[in-house]
């Protein structure tokens, strides 16, 4: 692996790569520290979800409940349709680095749009005095795809990146992690971690904790010799410095959590979410999928099937485990709790906050992961959990068996998914994205083979929320701790980007056909609304240029094969673009141009 | 001019149609409707794996086992899901809904010819006829292991 720190290198040699389009017009970044990253200052969006904490909350206040009605276009930028889009863009001095479908990295000037570079994994060039060697298709054998082809359903996505230093960190749909030098846009290094032949990809993007790149690995369904993982890297070099499993091995701690499958039938764990972190711990704080197949009956085993459907607290210098809470243990209706985390201080205790697709909010304390309280929203029909310790059980009739319909709420789709949720500090609030449906759901068999598994199949039926009536949508409001609704929104399409709140009294969401919305924190009202080209889909973030504050909102299409599923079956009347990947900026009247 | 060229070129898409009709069909396609007479021949279960590879193997993998958002179409997992279903209700999905990011954007025939290879892969006998894209003939097929 390379060992070379990219600190200058001649702007003649910039200027005829061609990759670099404003580059001479651009000044080089201020090298991005851990404080900086830790401080997170308003106006920049240095984490994924603006802060270390996750709270995508943005403490510029420019645009706020007086003036939100006023807000206009002032740019927009169309990404590759070459997979889904589920952007976190984000930004320093000015620049906002917008990760797209299949590898692709652009950075554009965050005032005008311009666009400063882009990296294309396989085109874009090496930095000077790199011996990066990009993957090709001889290393990626089956996994190989053509530049502009179609990454398929749920692949090729690329939700999150890092900032460090000078450089742009990137996990791929590859199974790598690469560096990106943040001036120019060439490549730095690439560290393969698993072979993408196999199934794995990334969908998550690193992030830093205490100078090390954290990232967790997808793709773990299938059967296979190796199971799921999070490993941490030397951000200069891309050195693997440790590699910590998400599956119990026998013989190890937790390991008769799987009864007696042996490796290879321990499938699943996904990391495909981004985690947070606390530096006064010094904690990661990472979630994991449900086990594979689904269902118990068709796993092989009723046992917890230890760390999946977890969040584990992570030591970012070792890797290793300092304790972990099972959500659901032996998960066995594809009910993920990979999700988001966001620390919130209460009083005096340091708390996590998580939901998953139950639509359960877990309060833990995040210095020793003891359960605090388990908020139950009251729209699940499938466990009995005690408020107290968060343990659950399955009520009477709801556990698969192969071949038999059970009717539940959620679907295996879920309330809470990626689209994460926003916390104030203003309203001590959460602003969570849900979607409503119920399923009809038969559970099948799959062969327990190498190569097989998978998530085995279900015959689903789909049907609304009987909550709800017509509505797929929601914006539900929750104060913490007391978990007690503070308001809600509905709407008859899916609420389809993650939150975001602001120090302007804001809440900004957008919904799958196509309506981005500011409303008033505190109660609700709407402020203001337009329509996109697609479906809202992504991260939205909110920073500030030369004094402007912007509010940038990600439209995309694609993403998991349910999110599209619900609307199509419950929603047919609702119809988007095929395509459209793009990003919107706004801004009040005096500064949009 | 051009409206003459227009009539032309309709005209002789009505020939290509109407000499579509008369083009031999699957003997079981006219008849019985089991999924193991042989619906489909080997030549169109390659070119259905051509298409497959180039159009839904991204999603559905290469060895059609699938993946966390795409459904297994092969062995017990896909007959879970279509044990008794119609082979036209699959079509029919296939052609509304495939591939995800460009549903309808396959030739009927195409569309056949990758049914083809997914017959093919789950171990159903090819025969001497092909698959003919023609909804109410699938409709008449049902998908059955027996």
């Amino acid at each position: 692996m390379l060992n070379f720190r990219l600190s200058s290198y001649p702007l003649a040699l910039a200027l005829l790569v061609g990759s670099v389009s404003a580059f001479a017009q651009t000044p080089p970044i201020e090298p991005v520290d851990d404080d900086d990253l830790r401080a997170s200052v308003a106006g920049e969006w240095l984490n994924w979800r603006g802060n270390q904490g996750s709270w995508g909350y943005s403490a510029l206040d420019q645009v706020n409940r007086d003036n939100a009605h006023q807000l206009q276009l002032a740019w927009s930028w169309a990404m590759d349709d070459t997979g889904a889009g589920e952007a976190a863009p984000l930004v320093h001095n000015g620049i906002m680095y917008v990760p797209g479908p299949r590898g692709v990295i652009q950075a554009l000037n965050g005032a005008s749009g311009d666009l400063v570079w882009e990296y294309r994994p396989g085109i874009s060039g090496v930095a000077e005095g790199s011996d990066a060697v990009p993957l090709g298709p001889e290393q990626l054998g089956d996994a190989a795809m053509p530049a502009t082809a179609f990454a398929g359903v749920g692949r090729g996505v690329q939700k999150n990146i890092a900032i460090y230093g000078d450089r742009i960190f990137a996990a791929t749909e590859n199974a790598s992690i690469v560096a990106i030098d943040a001036n120019s846009g060439l490549l730095v290094w690439e560290s393969p971690t698993a072979d993408p032949a196999l199934g794995y990809h990334y969908t998550a993007g690193p992030i830093i904790a205490n100078g090390k790149l954290v990232t967790g690995i997808t793709g773990c369904e299938r059967y296979k010799e190796d199971v799921c993982f999070i490993t941490g890297h030397d951000p200069d070099s891309g050195e693997e410095l440790w590699r910590t499993s998400i599956i119990a091995q026998p013989g190890e701690p937790g390991g008769d959590s799987w009864g007696d499958l042996p490796l290879q039938f321990r499938a699943g764990g996904d990391a495909w979410i981004a985690g947070s972190y606390d530096p006064e711990l010094n904690l990661v704080y990472w979630g994991t999928a449900q086990a594979k197949p689904w269902a118990r009956v068709v796993r092989g085993t009723d046992g917890d099937a230890l760390y999946t459907n977890s969040t584990l607290a992570l030591n970012p210098d070792t890797g290793e485990i300092i304790w972990h809470h099972q959500h659901l243990p032996g998960e066995t209706h594809d009910m993920d709790e990979v999700f988001e985390s966001v620390l919130v201080d209460i009083g005096d205790r340091p708390s996590l906050f998580k939901m998953g697709k139950l639509g359960i909010l877990w309060q833990l304390d995040r210095s020793t992961g003891e359960m605090i309280s388990a908020t139950d929203i009251g729209y699940q029909t499938i466990v009995n959990v005690d408020p107290i310790s968060g343990a659950v059980s399955y009520k009477d009739g709801l556990l698969p068996r192969i071949g038999q319909q059970i009717d539940m709420c959620p679907s295996t789709s879920g309330f809470k998914s990626w689209r994460a949720m926003a916390y104030s500090p203003q309203t001590s609030a959460l602003y969570i994205p849900i979607t409503l449906n119920c399923e009809l759901a038969t559970f099948g068999p799959t062969e327990q083979v190498l190569g097989g598994g998978g998530t085995g199949p279900v015959r689903r039926i789909n049907y609304p929320h009987p909550d709800a009536g017509e509505n797929l949508g929601e914006l539900l409001v929750l104060d913490i701790p007391s978990g007690e609704l503070k308001w809600r929104y509905r709407s008859r399409a899916p609420v389809n980007s993650a939150a975001l709140t602001t120090a302007g009294g804001l809440v900004f969401i957008g919904d799958w056909d196509r309506r981005v919305f500011a409303m008033d924190a505190e109660n609700g009202e709407m402020l203001w609304h337009t329509r996109l080209n697609t479906s809202v889909q992504g991260f939205p973030i909110s920073y500030m240029v030369d004094g402007v504050q912007y509010i940038a909102i990600p439209a995309a299409t694609g993403g998991a094969s349910w999110s599209a599923m619900l609307p199509r079956e419950l929603a047919p009347e609702l119809r988007r673009p095929r395509g459209g990947n793009s990003i919107h900026v706004f801004a009040l009247p005096e500064y949009a141009r | 001019m051009r409206a003459r060229k227009h009539i032309a070129v309709i005209g002789l898409c009505l020939l290509l149609a109407a000499t579509n009709r008369f083009q031999p069909v699957s003997s079981a396609q006219n008849a019985s409707a089991s999924i193991s007479d042989g619906i489909f021949n080997e030549e169109q279960a390659v070119r259905g794996a051509e298409q497959y590879r180039a159009r839904c193997a991204s999603c559905h993998s290469n060895d059609l086992r699938g993946n966390s958002n795409s459904p297994s179409l092969l062995g017990m997992s896909f007959m879970f899901v279509w044990e008794g279903r119609s082979l036209g209700e699959l079509y029919d999905k296939m052609r509304r809904e495939m591939p995800t990011d460009q549903p309808g954007s396959l030739t009927e025939q195409a569309y056949a010819d990758v049914l083809a290879f997914i017959l093919a892969s789950n171990e159903f006998p090819a025969g001497a006829a092909e698959l003919i894209a023609d909804q109410s003939a699938l409709d008449r097929i049902t998908i059955s292991s027996q």
